[in-house]
């Protein structure tokens, strides 16, 4: 038999469908990718398996019942999610903060990024593959994190410790040497992922040139946080503009100039030093203090109007866009997602990659699909 | 004809089956006990405890594991091809078991001494591939096709380069036979002469083995165990049993071939206790070093895997050939095996770091200083 | 390979280091007493008879609506020959365990420090067979603070402590 030339080899792309139940989608997330041998042709990603109407619901909340669902869109990093909402509501209440809230709520800001990005350094060791290792180390270094954060706010993930106005209530007495304590963990947990990742061969040849995104595309996508600072994007709202107590932090905003999977996991790294480094000068100036208004309204009451808040999370810029029509309750809330902007870049970081690669891109964006969904 | 089976005159069949009986007991009890060993030792490297609630130490898990597997339903998907499907487990266990016939445990500890030992060896041991294509093929699962390929792919790659590393073992012994190999060592092991062979030889070992760094077929994070996806029970069972009986065989292997066997350091004369804790040593460092390694190496990707073993390893180790051939027909002395041994490690290195050089600058270096105007 | 022996490196420090998880069922870890499990209602060991006066306050400002409150006159009362200070008292409680989102409102809402968020090991396990068995009543919200088992903790809101 003679093959006619043109049906001589025939190639079929596979279709694949990556998720919702699949080990290293970071939750319900499903994507499905069409692939030529080991390449990736394409890439669908399907989201909203997690989506709760959590906007919609804080519409019918007032605004402290509100900051319980804020903690659940996000996570991983509660204390910066419940941070824009409370500030939304303050710019709208006309509250002012006292210094001491300020201090106190930089600090645990700071150390949520921390225990985010430690996640996050976890989870992508088992999307590059090294078995559970680096999990089990990012978990012991959270632990850590997250056991002050229950001495401080009594609960592990779902803090509801910040409140218009300030904090619910004081940290305890023994706060400043827990949290060196903690910093002391961290600074080793961050030198053991430096060692045993960073350095790796099979760690560069796995993540180095995979995943490129350019600066001007990043900017096109929306992009946010360390997945556009690895780009060479210099963007972060702490820094552009400055929220609580950053204006007087002395803090260096890393930017990597690749723009593929190792510079996003190594500004991360980074990052964390220089959380390090802010919570350390946050401590030396934490002082006694009130931590709500002297004039704290009985009632919380919301002037009409709208707001925009944004604020940095570990993940990018975390918005919280708010209407008001006066009384204790938002008329719309809208909650602009860095997980979400960031996934869209996906097709395009993935495209012509392959498969294993997929994986480690979209580990390299670090998403919460609760965030991504809300 | 008639064969001494501890002392017992007994028929040549009976003799062998008696024999392959108590191989299939032993393996499978040791297999079990690798399966421990590595929960416990890969939880110290992950600083965890591993299993402790089943048995003093946990030491019954795996044969609570065991009865669970065998208890479970034997699910087979409507749309897999029923007998590539059954029959794929014993495609994998069958040849691994077979390997067993040759290996020489201890001295006259063996199940048949056949002249051409270390070719049956070699020929049986790279059969089981067939099984996991066709466990690939077979479920009609996408992630199991891919696995299955995957492992073709990676089978035929390591192998060239570890019967390359076995061929210079049998020019130096100047004989097949795995007896007469142990013997030759008696006073040096063949590591000594032929260091580079046996670094060959173990990173070969590992990918025939699906063990990290080349467990690309199974990836647990991309292709979500691969060509086992759609097994349970009993015969999901009996691929690990594969699995872990291949590792005691390769590590007896590596211990009769490269370390000695039971002849180094003590010579032959002493009782077969001894050989038992010597044997027992050198197989468990071996397989020691394997779990190390799975605990703290991230996965190749398949083209850097292919690439390394077609340009590095290859023609190293057909250089490693031609080397101990000139050596072996000029009659020098061995010890221009060991330096070109270690000279070749060097290269080996060298070539491997040059394969994944980066002399990049990393994120951070460049730092962007906040600016005190902003 | 450099890269990898430090890997490598790491990972056998890490063999050598203490195991830092804990043997969970066997071991507690002590809680610090600001930990919020699900809220329980606390027992007035003076007189005998819940704090709570069933004034619908927490029921209100629940955000997912979990609790029931119900009201009875105080059969306690002075005015009844009583020793208790109470008109009104708690007859049905009913809190909703699967839908509580712990988020402490209740605690801070209630005027007679009458509810608080369970702060100890009990309680925690919430595996049953139906979720009706995780509506609890009112024994079972007070059983704990009666047999004395919590910490009393009531965050005093907005206080500056040092
Ligand atoms: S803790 Fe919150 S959700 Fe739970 S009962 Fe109290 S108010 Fe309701
Ligand atoms: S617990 Fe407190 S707020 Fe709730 S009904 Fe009882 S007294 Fe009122």
């Amino acid at each position: 038999m003679v093959a006619s030339p043109q049906h001589e080899f025939e190639t079929q792309d596979l279709l694949i469908n990556v998720g919702p139940q699949h080990p290293s989608t970071h939750g319900v997330f499903r994507m499905v990718l069409t692939i030529d041998g080991e390449v990736v042709k394409d890439v669908v990603p399907y989201i909203g398996y997690l989506h709760r109407g959590a906007e919609k619901l804080c519409e019918t909340m007032d605004f402290r019942q509100g900051i319980g669902f804020m903690d659940r869109t996000e996570y991983l990093a509660a204390h910066n999610a419940e941070l824009s909402y409370v500030m939304a509501v303050e710019a709208l209440a006309g509250l002012e903060v006292p210094d001491r809230a300020q201090w106190i709520r930089t600090i645990l800001c700071e150390l949520n990024r921390l225990s985010s990005h430690f996640m996050f350094l976890g989870a992508f060791g088992i999307d590059v593959g090294v078995f559970g290792t680096p999990f089990i180390y990012a978990w012991r270094e959270r632990e850590a994190i997250i056991d002050l954060f229950e001495e401080i706010s009594g609960d592990r993930m779902m803090y509801a410790y910040f409140r218009p106005g300030g904090l619910a209530w004081d940290v305890p007495l023994n706060f400043k040497e827990r949290v060196r304590e903690v910093l002391k963990s961290t600074r080793q947990g961050i030198k053991d992922f430096d060692e045993l990742l960073t350095q790796n061969e099979i760690f560069r040849a796995r993540t180095e040139g995979i995943g490129y995104i350019s600066a001007e595309d990043a900017i096109d996508w929306g992009m946010s946080g360390p997945s556009i600072r690895a780009s060479g994007v210099a963007l972060d709202v702490r820094r552009d503009e400055p929220y609580l107590k950053y204006a007087d932090l002395d803090f260096d905003v890393i930017t990597g100039e690749n723009g593929d999977v190792f510079d996003r996991y190594y500004c991360r790294l980074m990052e964390m030093h220089e959380s390090v480094k802010i919570i350390e000068q946050c401590l030396a100036r934490l002082e006694p203090g009130l931590i709500v208004p002297d004039k704290m309204p009985r009632m919380l009451r919301a002037a009409p109007g709208e707001v925009y808040i944004r604020t940095e999370a570990p993940r990018g810029e975390y918005g919280i866009y708010m209407v008001s029509k006066g009384g204790n309750r938002p008329y719309r809330l809208k909650v602009r997602s860095a997980c979400l902007s960031n996934l869209q870049a996906l097709k395009q970081m993935s495209v012509d990659q392959y498969v294993a690669d997929a994986i480690i891109v979209l580990g390299s964006i670090d998403i919460v699909l609760s965030e991504v969904d809300r | 004809m008639n064969n001494s089976l501890f002392g017992f005159e007994i028929n040549v069949w009976l003799d062998a089956l008696a024999r392959l009986g108590l191989i299939v007991g032993v393996m499978t009890v040791v297999a079990m006990g690798l399966i421990y060993g590595e929960r416990k030792i890969l939880a110290r490297f992950q600083q965890r405890i591993g299993p402790q609630k089943t048995g003093p130490f946990g030491l019954l898990q795996s044969v609570a594991d065991a009865i669970k597997l065998v208890g479970k339903e034997d699910l087979r998907p409507n749309a897999a091809d029923p007998w590539t499907f059954e029959l794929a487990p014993y495609f994998v266990f069958i040849p691994i078991f077979l390997g067993f016939v040759s290996l020489p445990f201890l001295l006259g500890v063996n199940i048949r001494l056949f002249d051409l030992g270390l070719l049956y060896f070699i020929a049986v041991s790279s059969v089981n591939i067939v099984g996991w294509i066709m466990a690939g093929w077979g479920s009609d699962n996408r992630y199991a096709m891919i696995g299955g390929m995957r492992a073709a792919a990676q089978a035929i790659s390591y192998e060239l380069p570890l019967v390359l590393s076995l061929v210079t073992v049998a020019m130096l012994a100047g004989s097949l036979n795995l007896k007469d190999i142990v013997e030759g060592q008696g006073t040096v092991p063949y590591i000594a002469w032929l260091p580079l062979a046996f670094v060959i030889f173990f990173i070969s070992t590992l990918a025939e083995m699906n063990r990290p760094p080349f467990d690309i077929p199974i990836g647990e994070s991309e292709v979500v165990g691969g060509p086992f996806v759609e097994y349970s029970g009993i015969r999901w069972s009996m691929f690990m049993l594969g699995e872990y009986a291949s590792l005691w065989i390769l590590s007896v292997l590596t211990a009769a071939v490269f370390l000695g066997g039971y002849s180094w350091p003590f010579g032959e004369d002493l009782g077969r206790g001894y050989q038992l804790v010597l044997m027992a040593a050198k197989s468990s460092l071996y397989i020691f070093v394997v779990f190390w390694v799975r605990a703290s190496i991230p996965r190749l990707r398949i083209d850097q895997l292919m690439s390394y073993s077609w340009k590095i390893l290859l023609p190293l180790s057909l250089a490693q050939v031609l080397v101990v051939g000139f050596v072996r027909v000029y009659e020098l002395p061995d010890i221009f095996l060991a330096i070109e041994g270690v000279f070749g490690l060097i290269i080996l290195v060298s070539l491997t770091g040059r394969a994944v050089a980066s002399n990049r600058r990393l994120p951070g270096a460049a730092r962007t200083m906040r600016s005190e105007a902003a | 390979m450099k890269g990898i022996a430090k890997s490598l490196m790491v990972t056998l420090s890490t063999f050598t280091r203490k195991p830092v998880t804990r043997d969970y069922p066997n071991y507690h870890r002590p809680l610090p007493e600001r930990d919020r499990a699900f809220p329980l209602l606390l027992w007035d060991k003076e007189v005998d008879e819940p704090f709570c006066t069933g004034c619908h306050a927490c029921e209100r400002a629940c955000p997912v609506e979990c609790m029931t409150v119900l009201m009875k006159d105080n059969p306690n009362h002075k005015s009844n020959g009583g020793d208790s200070s109470r008109r009104k008292i708690i007859d049905k409680f009913w809190i909703d365990y699967a839908r509580c989102m712990r988020c402490n409102i209740c605690v801070e809402v209630c005027n007679f420090d009458a509810i608080a968020m369970n702060n100890t090991w009990q309680g925690h396990e919430t595996s049953v067979h139906d979720r009706k068995d995780l509506v609890m009543d009112l024994q079972q919200l007070l059983a704990q603070s009666h047999g004395g088992a919590i910490k009393e903790w009531v965050p005093t809101l907005g206080q500056a402590n040092e």
